[in-house]
């Protein structure tokens, strides 16, 4: 019972991590029709930035992760101007895409580890307090990233849903077409995207810096493709199916260590569930949890 | 103006006759809560020449599809040559000599002329991996491809552009390269969705000329979608409306004029238009 | 600036060029011919490496038996993925085959007693205590270098003789790959790059064609892990990672994708990148640590693939008109 109530909890905080990253990763999709192969790296640049401003220039923790969001977003929307508009406007085809988005993320983990080293870092937060939860043990630090998280989640899914360019974005991923020539601004929307992305990317490195205890420059790309299965199970093209997806593809891989699924599945191999449950989704559901195809799959 | 359905009086004629290329029952399709084809019944006698016709968004092309095994029926039977095909796989179809071509002629740009025409010759020992290592087989195999190819191509006209890739062929050019592209693929009936749109009408009366001397040496079947109405009154021998996903009239072609419903369904397609 | 005279360096470059013209040659094949965009080709190199590992250290195979299980595998890994995964369309393949070959690469970073995990194959449990599974084929690898030292001298050394192994292997593939893409099969493959349906409409079987190109595209990979399982030894998880069928796109970008002639500069090219990132010292080398360099090795991979698709998506000898058409 106990194990059940700490992977539940894990899963929580696990999945709120992937649901800020995979919202990122979604909204791109949807409006841009980009594959973020460097989503990822975007993670580990949130997570050390924050790491040097709040240890080595020993400023204020939250001051640094808002400044790393910051970078985040103008990384995003330079890498928009630089590459990505040059690429669309020559219709750049799918393979393109890709290979220049991974291009990127081979390009983005060495000038990480180029500014800030290629150690193992940690933040300036206590990791070692836990708390005692009917037998289950929850970390100072899951539960603030829990907190926080989910706060920054409840403020995209409202952002999304109520503010002008959350709308005009959910109607320019619906049908590109009808918004341009209804007066949505597509270059606001597409600003918006990137630096959403980009804010969230460094945010969820933040919380995945914490939650983990300790990190280096793999901590993100090695996580990309559970992004991927959080987007893909809560159904491609759908920012609000992100979210929640991402919650429960960390209650699935957390949960999956339960000895009722044949003996539970050992720890390291968290990440093959993960895996596992985006080929059965792309096989099985391709539509998602919510049941439509944004796209063709 | 009778107003006896002419399906009925029409379909005495057709029951009687045993040699049923093409055997329709009653085929519908549906998804997302649209039924493009609804309850769909006709035959096809071998050698004949049929066109359908019918307003915008009448279900003529997915009835192709049906029939071609692109798209799968939700209910229905589709007979050819007295087998059921209506589960089997669309390149299978083609296999057995259901041929279809494309509205708007869809060939190959990246492919040379002439190797769009080659590319529809059924048999093809190279299209097989084993093939690979029979180089003497396909070399023969592929210089009589070639041959047959550069023979039709000379037939429409096309010769000079053999070796060219196939995307610099105009409008015309391309509705000739996939009509011929289809009479090599081995038909016994094919299918052809809008096959004069945007040609010229000399060469309408030229491809035309084409279609029925193939009627008559190759003993070939035609079913024909085609929206300008004199070349369908004048080449078929029947002719099926459709409007709304269903089969509104079937018979002669006179006949097709003054039926009430076909009047019906074209003026009040206009008037849902305007 | 020595390092660049000594031949020792150019004859790594050249070992390693062979084993990633071949790997880049399985991808050409899927994608030159298939368009098929096959992001884990690498889970092919690593079946059959660490079949070969296995079962030579730890069953006593003979590595001749088991390098060709090792390319058997890697093929049907290669089916099971277009059997379950080709329908889908381009974007969500490639996510897929990603998956593919990190399931694999997870499956044999944690089954520490079959692969020795972390480790690599040296810690691969093994009753007659050695953990080299390249006794075999080193006898002809030796045999090679003997009768080349009278002509070489020190220089015939173990990497010489790889390249007396490998690029035969290359040459062969290479004019194999290239009557292949010559057949009517090929055609028809280059057909539903463009459009499935007219394909099918003339009788093809779209999905056999596109499963045969990932097959066969499979098999090579296999064949490079073969070699380079022999290459280097020994083999570790991390030389399985993502990146590393980036190697292979680069060199068929670099290449042009749909044509076969320029993956031997192309892979030479990337055996020059990779060799010079982590042997030569000059300055600034010189500053770097190893796995520094490593990194540097990472993101001038990514610059190439980066400038390449911007600037010259068809290669150096591929043709700008079929680009067009994706």
């Amino acid at each position: 019972m106990s194990d059940l109530i700490q992977y539940l909890f894990n899963g929580l905080v696990v999945g709120s991590i992937f649901a800020i990253a995979a919202v990122g990763i979604s909204l791109l999709y949807s409006v841009l029709r980009l594959v973020n192969f460097a989503a990822g790296d975007f993670l580990t640049l949130g997570a050390f930035i924050t790491y040097f401003l709040s240890v080595t220039m020993e400023l204020n923790f939250f001051l640094a992760v808002f400044i790393s969001m910051l970078a985040g977003m103008g990384i995003s929307w330079f890498l928009e101007l630089v590459l990505w508009r040059n690429l669309r406007r020559n219709k750049a085809g799918t393979l393109a895409l890709f290979l220049v988005a991974t291009g990127v993320a081979l390009m983005l983990r060495p000038i990480i580890q180029y500014f800030f080293g290629t150690e193992t870092r940690k933040f300036n937060i206590d990791i070692l307090k836990t708390y005692e939860f009917f037998g289950a043990r929850i970390a100072h630090t899951q539960l603030l990233v829990l907190i926080f998280a989910s706060a920054s989640i409840i403020t995209i899914a409202l952002f999304i849903s109520k503010a002008r360019i959350g709308k005009d974005m959910r109607a320019y991923a619906n049908n590109p077409g009808l918004a341009a020539v209804s007066g949505i601004n597509v270059d606001r929307v597409v600003l918006a995207t990137w630096l959403i992305s980009g804010a969230l990317g460094s945010l969820a490195g933040v919380f995945l810096g914490l939650v983990q205890g300790q990190f280096n420059n793999a901590m993100g790309e090695s996580l990309l493709l559970s992004f991927f299965a959080a987007v893909v199970l809560g159904t491609i093209g759908d920012a609000y199916g992100a979210l929640v997806g991402g919650f429960l593809l960390g209650l699935f891989t957390e949960l999956s260590q339960l000895s009722i699924f044949f003996g539970g599945v050992p720890s390291n191999y968290k990440p093959v569930v993960a895996f596992t449950v985006l080929v059965l989704v792309l096989l099985f559901k391709p539509e998602g949890i919510f049941g439509y195809r944004a796209r063709k799959v | 103006m009778t107003k006896q359905p002419f399906t009925e009086k029409f379909a005495s004629h057709m029951t009687s006759s045993d040699s049923k290329l093409l055997d329709i029952k009653d085929i519908s399709v549906s998804f997302g809560g649209i039924k493009p084809v609804q309850n769909v019944s006709f035959s096809i006698k071998e050698n004949t020449f049929t066109s359908v016709i019918g307003p915008n968004g009448a279900g003529k092309t997915t009835l192709f599809n049906l029939i071609s095994g692109m798209n799968k029926t939700t209910s229905g039977e589709i007979i050819f040559r007295g087998e059921p095909i209506q589960a089997i796989h669309a390149h299978k179809i083609a296999q057995k000599g259901l041929i279809r071509t494309f509205q708007g002629a869809k060939i190959i740009r990246r492919l040379t002329v002439v190797e769009n025409l080659m590319m529809a010759v059924q048999g093809n020992p190279g299209d097989n991996l084993i093939g690979f290592l029979k180089p003497k087989a396909r070399k023969n195999f592929e210089k009589l491809a070639r041959d047959e190819a550069l023979r039709r191509l000379d037939q429409v006209g096309l010769s000079k552009f053999a070796d060219e890739y196939a995307g610099i062929l105009s409008g015309g050019q391309r509705k000739l390269l996939d009509l011929s592209r289809a009479l090599m693929a081995n038909p016994k009936l094919l299918l052809l969705d809008e096959p004069f749109a945007g040609v010229n009408p000399t060469l309408v009366e030229k491809l035309l000329t084409v279609l029925a001397e193939l009627r008559k040496d190759q003993y070939l079947t035609f079913l024909l979608i085609e929206h300008d109405l004199e070349t369908v009154m004048n080449i078929s021998d029947r002719v099926i409306v459709m409007a709304d996903g269903k089969i509104i009239a079937d018979g002669l072609p006179n006949s097709i004029y003054e039926n009430e419903l076909v009047v019906d369904a074209y003026l009040g397609s206009r008037r849902k238009e305007s | 600036m020595s390092a660049f005279l000594q031949p020792g360096f150019w004859v790594f470059v050249l070992a390693l060029a062979g084993i990633y013209g071949i790997f880049a040659l399985g991808l050409q094949i899927q994608y030159g011919v298939g368009g098929i965009m096959n992001f884990g080709h690498v889970g092919m190199m690593a079946v059959s490496g660490y079949t070969i590992a296995v079962l030579v250290i730890k069953y006593q195979w003979s590595f001749w038996w088991a390098a060709l299980l090792g390319v058997t595998l890697a093929a049907l890994l290669g089916a099971l993925l277009g059997l379950t995964t080709l329908r889908l369309s381009g974007d969500y393949f490639a996510i897929a085959s990603i998956a593919f070959a990190e399931i694999t690469r997870y499956w044999i970073l944690n089954t520490d007693s079959v692969t020795g995990g972390t480790q690599g194959t040296l810690a691969i449990p093994n009753p007659l205590g050695f953990g080299g599974y390249t006794d075999q084929p080193d006898r002809i690898l030796y045999w090679i270098s003997d009768r080349l030292y009278p002509v070489l001298g020190d220089e015939a050394s173990r990497d010489m003789s790889m390249i007396f192994i490998v690029w035969p292997f290359l040459f062969l593939f290479i004019w194999l790959s290239s009557r292949l893409q010559q057949t009517s099969w090929a055609r028809v493959l280059r057909a539903t790059r463009e459009d499935d349906d007219v394909a099918r409409s003339l009788g093809k079987n779209v999905f056999r064609f596109r499963l045969q190109a990932l097959v066969i595209g499979a098999v090579f990979g296999g064949i490079a892990g073969v070699f380079w399982a022999l290459q280097f030894a020994l083999l570790a998880p991390e030389d399985f990672l993502r990146i590393v069928t980036f190697y292979g796109w680069m060199i068929l970008i670099l290449a042009g994708a749909t044509r076969v002639k320029g993956l031997l500069v192309a892979a030479i090219f990337f055996g020059f990148l990779y060799g010079a990132t982590r042997f030569l010292e000059f300055w600034p080398l010189s500053l770097l640590s190893s796995p520094e360099r490593a990194y540097l090795r990472v993101f001038l991979i990514g610059l190439v693939i980066v400038l390449l698709m911007i600037k010259r998506p068809q290669g150096l000898f591929g043709k700008r008109e079929e680009m067009v058409l994706e």
